[in-house]
């Protein structure tokens, strides 16, 4: 097997091509008859596809995944356990699956890419969703301790601490988006009513 | 005279230019009760051809061999041959006898099932399927053949790429049957319920002469997949319907349609409770994943109905309202809600509420103008189709046959009809 | 005029003078207390009478008021000459009313044979009439078994005599008599789809109809779609009847009546400009209104947004419509509508209304108007928010260029799939179609 593309992959730190490298990858080698199974870099591809937020594929991925390899691989076991958690939106949980398992050394870089993308996302969703937030679901979300969650981290975005009542006020994030528009598009409207007349 | 080893000759002299292989075709047609009759030895010959250089010559050799009875050691050897062809012919040479094509194609899937490594097959026979069709808008029989291998695969990623294409041209209902209901179940699998229901509407809808099993299941799905996604399933069906349809598919899916109506209740204790006591139904026909995704979006349509009209709402109320245990898990709904964009709030923690808040879209952004852009060029290039569809069949001396005896000027304004016209 | 009608006026009229008072809604309502049976009953005459009483103890809890309306009702059935009724009511009365009001089988037997006689009387004239054709005789004939039968309670038969006049009828007059007598015996029937259907015959014979015969058949057509529950068309129709009624219609229903249904339907079912436009600017409509003072101050505390008054008014006057042969049945409904309209018409105007005050002026608690407000604002009738933090509703105006952008995009999908789905139909019928002409080749 040619794992190249992927570990060219690896190695430039591409992580949101993983997921799809893998998956040719896999098509190709089983069309060529090669018994992939065991040798096949599961763990690597959950992760790919965690890293994609594409929980529903690392499902049916785990799913093809043969029994004896279940029984014999823990890392890819201990894989699937936060795609678990993912599915199941146990938020906190993915941190303790993550931290549950000592990753071997090729999985350990993209574990941490994706432990410190998945935190950016609780974040951004903490920020979109909450006005105000305990200490301590912060901490949960974000996968730290309690005290780093309100003196640390977060302030530094500008949200701050009611000390009384240990509640967060979330500050929100001015929303930038381009508004400039193309003058092309003027042709393209002139083709519209062009259409609509004809 | 013929015999194996002049046709393979043949073949390597005559696979280089068009009307080389036109003779050729003409001469494997003459040869090929010979090929069959000779099907246990033509795999020993293969090697002295070029499946990518004598594509046509290939197929003809390598269709007769799918023929006898395949063992599992006999698949074992067939499958890397076939697949090998299918990846390195030539799409121009196998274009001339497509039906081969397909027969093998089909034979190899059957092949690499019995072998019980579908995943074999999903790669060649997406190739295949590329190398056979006229455009990407052409429904091929080997469709289905490469969404049944994905599904049993379990790769349901790979069959989204030939699901986003849009087709159009069909050559067996059957085809557009399958390939639909099983396109529905890889989109279902991929969460992706519009694409799911605009397939399995697809099948419930075409038109039909008598009920069949496939659409029944795709109906079952459709209102299970309904719910899921709209919250809500209206059981009356487009008046282009079959009248097949019609009449059968209420009957045939009566357990959903009290399924349904347990729904509207809005009450969740009695959906569970349903759902346990009919469990056996759902289980028998593979749906009982759906049913239970079925039941968690009852607690989704009930948040998003108290968007519509609280501003702001207590988490213990939205608890109350929608019948979960604690404020605790409302919160839990509300924020995956948020997260899947399915609604817009804000959680409040210090004041245990929710603030629900406007869609914040203000159609401005280039991203925006960009999508409904798109929209408008897709529509101006569907509507053109629809022109020449029109005129295509206004000038069809079959369509014109018929629709005069019917009526007797055909008012064209109610296209919509022409389906139950063509009904017989 | 007629004494009673006197009597009657210038009992409302006293209560008029108090409900066009602003203070009106502090003082009490008179028509809250219980229901004067002889007041309503001598509003009626005719087997309408009889049935409106006898509805009336059958629904009403007050043992008193069941035992008078029974009272009256014996007394109206001796007058006539159906024993069918007589022996009901006697039954329903069950000897509480003394020696008086007891089972009379001389009477009911005399009656009985007079009416055999009768009958045979009438069938001899008919056959008379009818060997020698007759066609004025013919029509009276049976139109004089339609009276016998109709006096005698056998209603089916009465109608079909009515009906059959029909064919021997010579002049409009005539038509007329003949969709009268069919509509007073439907009516009585509960047949309101004959109603509707002899009241359109009537209005369309070609010669122009009395005034007083147009508002009759404007009355029996506002009953008919009251029975249908089209409360708008039947208000429109009550409001259409004419001052020349009078009370010359009740044997079917009297001018109160019309104020009440067509009151309550109106409210119940016309936006605030129709009510203002087609109710209490209609010089006409206001004069049957003057007869029913609470129902008019309800609908000017309606329109003037006095809720809690209009609501007071509307309670106390419930026990005694639930009682009405004709509203009853949809008394709740009606209701319910004209509380719902309330509601709606309250919030209309503001951007934010306190909840609490809400709930005050619709005398019901905080959580209660919440509930009712949900419900109106999730079927789209009013547009607005509740912040359930604070008790307070907000307007909410949507952004009709946002709206209009949601709406394009979502007709674009829609177009979309539909074209897509079609063109790939009408592929497979053109494949099928070939393969069928294909295969007959």
């Amino acid at each position: 097997m040619d794992f190249s593309p992927l570990t060219d992959a690896l190695a430039s730190k591409s992580y949101e091509k993983i997921a799809d490298i893998c998956d040719d990858l896999m098509l190709k080698v089983a069309a060529e008859g090669i018994a992939f199974q065991d040798e096949w870099p599961y763990v690597i591809h959950l992760l790919g596809y965690y890293y994609v937020n594409d929980i529903n594929s690392a499902r049916f991925l785990w799913k093809s995944i043969p029994s004896t390899i279940k029984d014999s691989r823990a890392e890819v076991v201990a894989a699937w356990k936060i795609g678990q958690h993912l599915w199941t939106r146990d938020y906190a949980g993915v941190y303790d699956a993550i931290r549950g398992f000592d990753w071997s050394q090729e999985a350990q870089a993209l574990v941490a890419a994706f432990s410190e993308l998945y935190t950016k996302r609780m974040f951004q969703l903490l920020m979109s969703a909450y006005s105000t937030i305990s200490t301590q679901d912060t901490a949960l979300f974000l996968g730290m301790n309690e005290d780093d969650a309100a003196y640390s981290d977060v302030q530094q975005q500008g949200w701050t601490l009611d000390p009384a009542s240990r509640m967060l006020t979330v500050k929100k994030q001015p929303h930038v988006t381009e508004q400039k528009l193309d003058p092309s598009k003027m042709q393209c409207l002139t083709e519209y009513v062009f259409h609509l007349e004809h | 005279m013929q015999s194996i080893e002049n046709l393979v000759t043949q073949i390597q002299g005559l696979s280089s230019n068009a009307s080389d292989i036109t003779a050729l075709k003409d001469y494997l047609k003459a040869g090929e009760d010979l090929l069959r009759s000779e099907s246990t030895r033509l795999l020993s010959f293969l090697d002295q051809l070029d499946p990518s250089k004598h594509s046509l010559g290939y197929l003809y050799f390598l269709e007769p061999c799918m023929y006898c009875s395949i063992t599992k050691e006999r698949a074992n050897t067939l499958v890397p041959i076939i697949a090998r062809f299918i990846t390195s012919c030539s799409a121009e040479q196998i274009r001339y006898v497509p039906e081969k094509f397909i027969n093998v194609c089909k034979r190899y899937k059957d092949q690499v099932l019995l072998l019980e490594a579908p995943i074999r097959g999903v790669g060649p026979m997406l190739t295949a399927i590329r190398k056979i069709q006229s455009s990407t808008e052409h429904l091929t029989t080997l469709h289905p053949e490469f969404l049944q291998l994905c599904l049993l695969a379990k790769c349901y990623k790979a069959g989204l790429s030939v699901l986003e294409d849009d087709i159009y041209e069909i050559n067996l209902p059957r085809d557009f049957f399958l390939y639909c209901y099983y396109g529905g179940m890889i989109f279902i699998g991929q969460k992706r319920f519009r694409k799911a229901l605009e397939l399995l509407h697809n099948v419930v809808t075409a038109p039909m002469s008598s009920i069949n099993a496939i659409a029944v299941e795709a109906y079952k799905k459709y209102i299970l997949v309904s719910l899921i996604h709209h919250g809500q399933f209206s059981s009356t069906l487009p008046k282009y319907t079959s009248s097949a349809a019609q009449r059968n598919l209420k009957n045939f899916s009566q357990p959903y349609m009290e399924l349904v109506n347990t729904y509207n209740t809005g009450k969740i204790v009695e959906l569970e409770t349903y759902v346990q006591t009919n469990r056996e139904k759902f289980e028998s026909d593979n749906n009982l994943g759906l049913v239970k995704q079925v039941v968690s979006s009852m607690y989704k349509r009930n948040i998003q109905r108290l968007t519509q009209t609280y501003l702001t709402l207590s988490l213990q109320d939205i608890a109350n309202t929608v019948q979960l245990n604690s404020s605790k898990e409302a919160e839990m709904h509300v924020l995956q809600m948020i997260q899947d964009g399915e609604i817009f709030a804000t959680i409040n923690q210090k004041d245990g509420m929710v603030r629900f808040l406007e869609d914040p879209e203000q159609y401005k952004t280039c991203e925006m103008i960009e999508h409904i852009d798109s929209s408008i060029q897709r529509i101006m290039s569907l509507s053109k189709k629809l022109t020449a569809m029109d005129e295509l069949i206004s000038c069809d001396p079959l369509y014109l046959g018929k629709a005069g005896r019917e009526r007797q000027r055909f008012d064209f304004d109610d296209f919509d009809s022409v389906p139950q016209k063509f009904n017989i | 005029m007629e004494p009673e009608d006197e009597q009657s006026n210038s009992m409302m009229e006293e209560i008029c003078s108090n409900g066009g008072e602003e203070s009106a809604r502090t003082r009490p309502i008179i028509s809250g207390e219980q229901l004067d049976v002889e007041a309503y009953a001598s509003l009626y005459q005719g087997r309408t009478k009889i049935t409106r009483l006898m509805f009336i103890a059958d629904h009403c809890d007050i043992a008193s008021m069941q035992l008078e309306a029974l009272r009256m009702a014996y007394d109206e059935i001796k007058k006539g000459e159906n024993t069918q009724l007589f022996r009901e009511v006697v039954k329903k009365i069950d000897g509480r009313l003394g020696p008086n009001y007891a089972m009379d089988e001389a009477w009911c037997d005399s009656v009985d044979r007079r009416a055999e006689q009768r009958k045979e009387k009438l069938e001899n004239e008919l056959n008379a009439y009818r060997t020698n054709l007759i066609k004025e005789s013919i029509r009276m004939g049976y139109n004089d078994f339609g009276d016998f039968y109709y006096a005698h309670g056998a209603l089916g038969d009465a109608f079909k005599s009515y009906v059959r006049t029909r064919d021997y009828c010579t002049t409009s007059k005539h038509i007329i008599h003949m969709c009268m007598s069919a509509i007073l015996v439907s009516i009585e029937m509960g047949q309101f789809t004959h109603v509707t259907s002899y009241v359109s015959k009537a209005e369309q014979t070609p010669e122009a109809l009395e005034p007083v015969t147009i508002a009759k058949l404007r009355c029996a057509a506002g009953l008919a779609h009251l029975e249908a529950r089209k409360y708008k068309l039947a208000a429109r129709k009550f409001l259409e009847v004419g001052p020349d009624l009078g009370n010359s219609y009740n044997e079917v229903i009297a001018a109160q009546d019309v104020a009440t249904y067509g009151g309550l339907c109106a409210l119940a079912s016309f936006d605030r400009a129709e009510l203002k436009s087609k109710v209490i600017d209609n010089v006409n409509f206001r004069n049957f209104l003057e007869l029913v003072p609470e129902v008019r101050e309800l609908i000017n505390d309606f329109y003037s947004s006095r809720y809690a008054s209009c609501l007071d008014y509307l309670g106390n006057l419930k026990a005694n419509l639930l009682l009405d042969i004709h509203l009853h049945d949809h008394v709740e409904t009606l209701y319910d509508q004209i509380r719902n309209k309330a509601l709606i018409q309250y919030t209309h105007p503001f951007v934010s209304v306190d909840l609490h005050m809400m709930a005050n002026a619709f005398k019901t608690s905080v959580a209660g108007i919440e509930k009712e407000l949900e419900a109106l604002i999730t079927d789209n009738q009013i547009q607005a928010r509740i912040d359930s933090h604070n008790k307070i509703l907000y307007a909410r105006h949507a952004d009709q260029r946002n709206a209009t952008f949601q709406r394009v995009l979502q007709t674009g999908s829609e177009f979309d799939q539909d074209v897509r789905a079609m063109l790939l139909r009408a592929n497979l019928l053109k494949h099928e179609y070939n393969v069928r002409a294909a295969r007959k080749l």
